[in-house]
């Protein structure tokens, strides 16, 4: 019936989308190692009215034609894979990823995910679980009587144990990266999954290969920057509320319509 | 019969066209390096007997503000700007060659850079495809390096160039896919002149304060046209009354 009303209606969805990424960022500024999102939106197609290079005569070409939009649409919310803060917690267990790279668990069904979320903590058998209780991949079990771990920079665990002088190694962490990793389908708790977006994952000693080294006693923080989120909210709200004029304009045309005539 | 009520009629559509515009480019107001469509009321003669006293106003659209619209840091190395004029060349689904200043690039798994809407950017001789890397950098001339997966930083090496282009803007004509293609169907030369910055995008031009006062005058011009249907039917009651005979 009216066009405006429905172009104006893709315009408060896409809005509405954009505010629950917002939120969601904000919502966890305060998330170890979580990743920020962005909705991306994209023009809807145009139809076209009157035909652009159209003959005006024999001679003459309409310059331009009428093409209407009909709106715009989220085309996706990508996440934005830039480095957290780095917070130092004085936990031995906690590790933070400098640079590129996930580490893998295994989830209960055997298949692997991949989180930068380096809180780890012994189970009741001393291997390293993530805050979520699944266990780390390749497995690192701490041996009864552990006084002290050291993690390295390049993902080797040592432990000094009781009656033993020097530390032993008792394993070596490992990082998977992606080509694409803004492709990885967030899982929540932290975890992503591979998906055919992402590529493979190639796995390699943290340092080596351009993946990231490992940094002991720390975490990394959310990389959301909560100004620009702020901002970003502001923005949102805005031009949802300029759409919902637009739907109110186009609202009172139909109606002074149907009671002026 | 007075031909005005339709005259009134044609301008109450024409308004509800424009108003549609209007609603398209607000719902834009935050799509990536989107340009505002403009439309203008061309006056159309009615033609017929009697004397040429009726001008019909049809919108014909104007193009495309092509002015640029503010940019945006977002420290994302994929994310390209275009300074100043100029395009970046996509491949359209159709296979030909077209323009758009959207440059929030992205990889597919096969690692061909494209466009948010999936459509590969052009280099210098086709698409980009860029092999697994851990790390991607775009220069301001829009040169293309990555560092291969799996090495260190120093294998640093360039995989293509991004082809910017910068034909007069009227040459270029918008396509119903929402990207700019040459009015004659061919394509651009790459311009070397055309800087672009990486880390940023250029936002949407829309102007929203200029877009609710259109909105207004719209809204006002079509209550116009809907009283002049009002009067133009009255006219006609009172005329029929006239010529009662009773």
């Amino acid at each position: 019936m009216f066009s405006s009303l429905w172009v104006a209606k893709t315009g408060l969805d896409a809005q509405q989308t954009r505010m629950d990424v917002v939120s969601n960022n904000l919502a966890n500024a305060n998330t170890t190692a979580f990743k920020s999102s962005r909705a991306s939106f994209q023009d809807l197609i145009y139809q076209n009215v009157r035909q652009p290079g159209g003959q005006t005569t024999e001679q003459t070409q309409a310059p331009t034609g009428l093409m209407l939009g009909t709106g715009v649409r989220v085309v996706g919310t990508e996440k934005m894979f830039t480095q957290g803060n780095i917070q130092t917690t004085g936990n031995a267990l906690d590790v933070a990823i400098q640079g590129r790279g996930f580490l893998q668990v295994t989830m209960p069904d055997g298949s692997v995910a991949y989180t930068r979320d380096g809180a780890l903590k012994p189970d009741q058998n001393g291997q390293l679980v993530t805050s979520t209780g699944y266990p780390l991949d390749p497995a690192i079990v701490l041996p009864p009587g552990t006084q002290t771990v050291t993690i390295g920079n390049d993902g080797t665990v040592s432990v000094t144990v009781p009656g033993q002088v020097p530390p032993q190694v008792i394993g070596t962490l490992q990082l998977a990266d992606f080509v694409n990793p803004a492709g990885l389908q967030p899982n929540g708790d932290n975890l992503y999954l591979e998906t055919a977006a992402s590529g493979a994952p190639q796995i390699g000693q943290p340092g080596l290969n351009g993946l990231g080294t490992l940094a002991q006693n720390s975490l990394e923080a959310s990389n959301v920057n909560v100004v620009e989120q702020m901002v970003d909210m502001i923005e949102t709200q805005r031009t949802y509320e300029m759409n919902s004029k637009a739907i109110s304009a186009a609202d009172s045309m139909l109606q002074f319509l149907t009671n002026k005539t | 019969m007075d031909r005005s009520i339709y005259v009134a009629m044609t301008g109450a559509t024409q308004m509800m066209r424009a108003q549609t515009e209007v609603a398209h480019n607000l719902a834009n107001a935050n799509t990536v390096g989107f340009k505002a469509q403009m439309s203008a009321f061309q006056p159309l003669q009615v033609l017929g007997d009697g004397m040429p006293s009726r001008i019909n106003g049809v919108a014909q659209g104007t193009g495309w503000d092509m002015r640029s619209g503010p940019q945006t840091d977002t420290g994302n190395s994929l994310d390209v700007a275009v300074q100043g004029q100029g395009w970046l060349a996509v491949q359209a689904p159709d296979g030909s060659e077209a323009y758009t200043r959207a440059g929030q690039l992205q990889l597919t798994p096969d690692g061909v850079l494209t466009d948010a809407r999936g459509n590969p950017v052009m280099g210098d001789g086709g698409p980009i495809t860029i092999p697994q890397s851990s790390q991607i950098m775009i220069g301001n001339d829009g040169t293309v390096s990555a560092v291969p997966m799996g090495q260190g930083p120093d294998t640093l090496s360039v995989v293509g160039k991004l082809k910017l282009v910068n034909p007069q803007a009227d040459q270029l004509q918008p396509g119903n896919d929402g990207l700019m293609h040459l009015a004659d169907g061919g394509t651009a030369a790459a311009d070397e002149t055309v800087q672009v910055k990486s880390g940023a995008i250029e936002m949407s031009n829309v102007n929203p304060s200029q877009t609710l006062v259109q909105m207004i005058q719209l809204s006002r011009q079509y209550e116009l046209q809907v009283k002049a249907i009002r009067t133009a039917d009255d006219n006609a009651q009172s005329a029929s009354r006239l010529l009662q005979v009773s």
